[in-house]
């Protein structure tokens, strides 16, 4: 029985050993795979950490730099963190933010141009006032030292409302004059009025095409910018030389400098600007500010022309080219109609009471002539009646619907036959008139008849 | 009303007609200058506005004054235009014209008798 109890224990302390050693495996086990999970699970917890350092440090401030341009921003540093409901969550963060950011954004966009296009129409009235006055003193005074000074003020003038104007319409306002539809070569020259080296634009030709009426202003405004650039980014001494260039659908100003040019870059940033589709932030035009491409672009978009200048210039700088579409121009009547009649009496012999015939001009013109330069009126000449026989002292009707009238008709060339009479009114009867005539054509000559004295007075 | 063909004004400043001259080359132009234009001179090469008064001047004699209130343009500014177009031959200036004589008092009587023999 003795003999048993080593054996008894013996095989106790075995089961015991192996239990021990079967926990110690199992602990071992799970201590091991606690270990793992421990290091995975701060593996996360850093990457997390990092996820949200990165997140503060370079996706927020991207996204609050680049609003309206969503897939600039960075995504996650750690891939694994995608899907994941911490990555929903850093989304909601990122999406709030954008929110706010862009509702900012609008704010601070949209009281910045109310306050500058307030004030920027305020300039402008006061510039086109300015103007106003300016060209009633050049009319005023005939003087050339007068006009020298006046012509610089004016000039002056004319930058200091492009420049208001410029800003305005970036600001979302109209540029504001209505102007009448104008030949292509007056607009170029009304924007090369605008510009300060007005002097080296040269418009080498001339087409007989014209800008409609709503549309004057804004083409106006956008070739001033691109003279402007033109003339800024080149030598002093070099040209700027405008061409015009009707096309099967429009017509082209073509503006070619002898500048610096643009790099690729430069000219992929500058197409995008003039296309006028990319969101103008007033905030962001750089300093000090841009505004002539963002202003030539918001133009072209509005009023439907475009502009390129993705083309270099046979000098070596940029080529502007805008397009104005068919339904921005219009035909105009040219100046040869303006001066139509053929002169049939040539200016030979211009003596005292021979003046050649001219024609009259239309009332509006000469109620200006008049009015402006305080013109006696000339005086009907009855030295040498022409031998005018022509009984159309009527000559048709001006434009205006006013009747014209051949102003130096001698009055004693047709002594028995009297002029047609004006239009008849509606209750008089063709005897009545006849009457009245015969009654007239007796009274001149009976008046005739009468003697005179030595001074032509009648006795 | 307006007519279909007046220039807009105040769009193509003075300095720009003028290239910045207020001068005019020759200082002989006054209001009642009367000016001719040369026939045989070709109009290619003239800026719009001297084009224009090239051809206002064609018919026959034209006051400066006049021309300047055709052209719409100041008539200092006028002037210097002028100067330049004498200078290149396509115009020829006359001493204005002496005053006309006034409305013969014959007329006034004749329309006075014609009225007298009316009523």
């Amino acid at each position: 029985m003795k003999s048993d109890i080593p054996a008894v224990a013996f095989w106790c302390l075995a089961a015991g050993a192996l239990a021990v050693v079967v926990l110690l495996v199992r602990q071992q086990l799970i201590t091991r795979a606690l270990r793992a999970r421990n290091a995975t699970l701060e593996g996360r917890v850093k990457a997390r950490d990092e996820e949200v350092r990165h997140l503060a440090t370079v996706r927020l401030p991207a996204l609050a730099d680049a609003p309206h341009q969503p897939v600039l921003v960075p995504g996650l540093l750690d891939r694994r963190l995608a899907g994941t409901g911490f990555e929903q969550s850093l989304q909601d963060v990122m999406d709030l933010l954008a929110g706010v950011v862009d509702r900012a954004q609008v704010r601070a966009d949209q009281s910045a141009k109310a306050a500058l296009k307030a004030s920027m129409r305020a300039l402008q009235a006061l510039a086109n006032e300015q103007q106003m006055s300016i060209s009633d003193m050049q009319d005023r005074h005939d003087n050339p030292d007068v006009l020298r000074d006046l012509l610089e003020i004016d000039h002056a003038n004319s930058q200091f409302g492009r420049r208001a104007q410029a800003i305005a319409v970036l600001c979302g306002s109209w540029p504001g004059r209505q102007r009448a539809s104008s030949p292509m070569t007056d607009v170029v020259r009304g924007a090369k009025s605008r510009i300060r080296d007005y002097r080296r634009v040269q418009v080498r030709t001339q087409v007989e095409l014209a800008v409609v009426s709503r549309a004057v202003e804004p083409v106006v405004l956008a070739v001033a910018e691109l003279l402007d650039n033109a003339a800024r980014h080149s030598q002093p001494n070099t040209t700027v030389e405008v061409n015009l260039q009707p096309a099967h659908n429009g017509a082209c100003i073509v503006i070619d400098d002898a500048g610096v040019g643009m790099d690729g870059p430069e000219v992929e940033r500058a197409t995008r600007v003039l296309s006028g589709q990319q969101v103008l932030d007033v905030t962001r035009l750089g300093d000090p500010p841009k505004f002539g491409f963002p202003v030539i672009g918001v133009l072209a978009d509005r009023y439907g022309f475009t502009v390129s200048v993705d083309t270099r210039s046979p000098y070596g700088g940029v080529r502007a080219v805008v397009f104005l579409p068919s339904a921005l121009l219009t035909q105009i009547e040219t100046d040869d109609a303006y001066a139509a009649p053929p002169a049939s009496v040539t200016p030979s012999e211009p003596a005292a009471g021979a003046l050649p015939t001219r024609r009259p001009p239309s009332g509006a013109e000469e109620e200006s002539l008049r009015e402006g330069l305080r013109m006696p009126e000339p005086e009907p000449s009855h030295a040498q009646p022409q031998p005018d026989t022509e009984p159309e002292w009527l000559l048709g009707s001006t434009t205006g619907g006013l009747p014209k009238r051949r102003r130096r008709q001698p009055a004693t060339t047709q002594p028995t036959s009297p002029p047609p009479a004006p239009a008849p009114a509606q209750g008089r009867s063709a005897e009545e008139i006849a009457r009245r005539m015969g009654a007239f054509a007796r009274g001149t000559r009976s008046g005739r008849a009468t003697p005179d004295d030595d001074e032509g007075n009648p006795l | 009303m307006t007519p279909p063909n007046r220039r807009e004004k105040g769009l193509v400043r003075p300095y720009v007609v003028t290239d910045g001259r207020a001068h005019p080359t020759r200082n002989t132009f006054d209001l009642v200058t009367l000016v001719v234009a040369a026939r045989d001179r070709p109009l290619g090469g003239l800026s719009p506005e001297k084009r224009r008064l090239m051809q206002l001047c064609m018919p026959g004699a034209l006051s400066v004054a006049e021309v300047s209130g055709h052209l719409q343009l100041p008539v200092s500014v006028t002037k210097v235009l002028l100067g330049d177009l004498v200078d290149s031959g396509h115009i020829i200036t006359r001493a204005p014209i002496p005053k006309a004589q006034l409305p013969d008092a014959q007329i006034l009587q004749e329309v006075l008798d014609g009225l007298r023999a009316r009523l």
